[in-house]
């Protein structure tokens, strides 16, 4: 047990080893697993920031579904609301249009009823005239004759 | 070249093979097996870096590169759990000690007089495979590693390492007129506080190594001339050592890396004021 030359032949060999070791393994090995662990930090960061967008775009998307059925929603009850308006302004114009032909009609009615009443009226009278007339031509004036028929006429259709 | 002793026992395989350039100073010599194995085992690790360099993906590793990943992530785990700032001396520094003293403990399992025997073919009569048995190489790593302690304490707050060394901590507990007789003694404590450092650091894995070096020569020969017992329970015995002794090299390295890490640590650590 001795210290002697070779223990600056050893500080010599260790030192060098150092430099050397450093220069070729450590310095590589350790940049390039630093560059791997920066490489999978990334893309750990990345798989975050990604499960983040998905959230973000999954409540935005639940967002916009709400609304959308909320929209959905308003439309069909203004649909609705506009269907039963139509149906409504329909049966209006329908009953109106029926009350119109309704009372077309009967004013139709009243006259046809007033013509062919008149119709008969002069039909009856020429019939009376033309009966009376032969009653005259026998025996009796024709213009009284005329008024008195007229007269009766007159009084059996106001009956009727 | 001069080659040292012939005694029997264990005390004989305990030489190096030794190279003296002045026979009356100790200090100008050079043990030959100890340089020729760290070169050895230095060169194996610089080929083995490349050869790993040339070979990197990016992608997942596997493998080898796997293994070495592990190793250099559990270095800087340990650096950064005990270091304060960034420095990028300190893993590689780390990462070199523990794989450098594990590989030179880890020669230590081999059997007792094989590699001694090989070199013996060549008339190498003393051959010590394991670099970390011979004080020289813990010392050198301990040196060096209190070296880069001192720079960086000198660097990083020179003021305040030198008021520690003159008044931390038994001259500030005194009256101002007797702090210049406490100063020299609060130094000299210091230095030997500083200086044992590394000398905890050698000494430690050395007086390790040595010790189970020492004790496979004695199960060696337990199973060289103990007949059929001894050959069959030194086998065993010799077994369960070298397992042992495995584990204990591992804990040796990390505790030289760790306690390196420590010190540069303290020297890096921020002053309080």
């Amino acid at each position: 047990m001795s210290i002697d030359l070779t223990f600056i032949g050893q500080i010599v060999v260790f030192l060098t080893l150092v430099y050397l070791m450093k220069k070729h393994l450590y310095g590589p090995m350790n940049d390039m697993m630093e560059a791997r662990s920066a490489k999978i930090a990334e893309g750990l960061a990345a798989a975050d920031a990604g499960l983040e967008a998905k959230e973000i775009a999954k409540a935005e998307i639940e967002k916009q579904m709400a609304e959308a059925r909320a929209e959905a929603q308003r439309i069909l009850s203004k649909a609705e609301k506009r269907s039963a308006e139509i149906n409504e302004e329909a049966i209006h114009k329908a009953r109106a249009n029926a009350e119109q032909i309704v009372a077309s009609g009967k004013e139709e009615l009243t006259a046809e009823v007033e013509r062919a009443r008149q119709a008969l009226r002069k039909e009856v009278a020429n019939i009376a005239i033309t009966a009376a007339e032969q009653i005259v031509q026998a025996e009796l004036d024709a213009k009284r004759h005329t008024a008195l028929i007229e007269q009766i006429i007159e009084r059996e259709y106001s009956q009727a | 070249m001069a080659q040292q002793g012939h005694e029997g026992g264990i005390a004989g395989h305990l030489h190096y093979w030794t190279l003296q350039f002045d026979q009356h100073n100790p200090f100008m010599q050079i043990h030959l097996d100890t340089m020729l194995m760290t070169i050895a085992i230095a060169t194996v690790m610089v080929l083995f870096s490349k050869w790993l360099g040339a070979r990197l993906t990016s992608g997942a590793p596997t493998g080898t590169q796997n293994f070495i990943e592990s190793i250099i992530d559990f270095v800087n785990q340990t650096v950064k759990d005990n270091f304060p700032t960034n420095n990028p001396l300190i893993a590689p520094l780390a990462l070199t000690i523990f794989v450098f003293i594990f590989l030179c403990n880890t020669l230590d399992i081999l059997p007792s007089f094989l590699i001694g025997n090989i070199a013996g073919l060549f008339g190498i009569e003393h051959f010590r495979p394991v670099p970390t048995n011979d004080l020289n190489l813990p010392a050198a790593m301990g040196i060096s590693v209190f070296i880069l302690v001192l720079y960086y304490e000198f660097k990083l707050k020179p003021l305040h390492f030198c008021k520690e060394l003159l008044f931390e901590p038994f001259t500030n507990l005194v009256p101002t007129p007797l702090k210049p007789i406490i100063m020299p003694i609060n130094l000299i404590l210091k230095l030997v506080e500083e200086l044992a450092k590394p000398l905890s650091l050698a000494f430690r894995l050395f007086g390790n190594m040595f010790a189970g070096e020492v004790i496979f020569l004695l199960i060696s020969f337990l199973l060289l001339s103990g007949g059929i017992v001894g050959m069959v329970s030194g086998f065993f015995v010799g077994l369960a050592w070298s397992i042992f002794h495995l584990f204990i090299g591992l804990l040796q390295a990390f505790i030289f890396m760790i306690l390196s890490i420590v010190y540069l640590s303290i020297a890096h650590q921020p002053v309080e004021h």
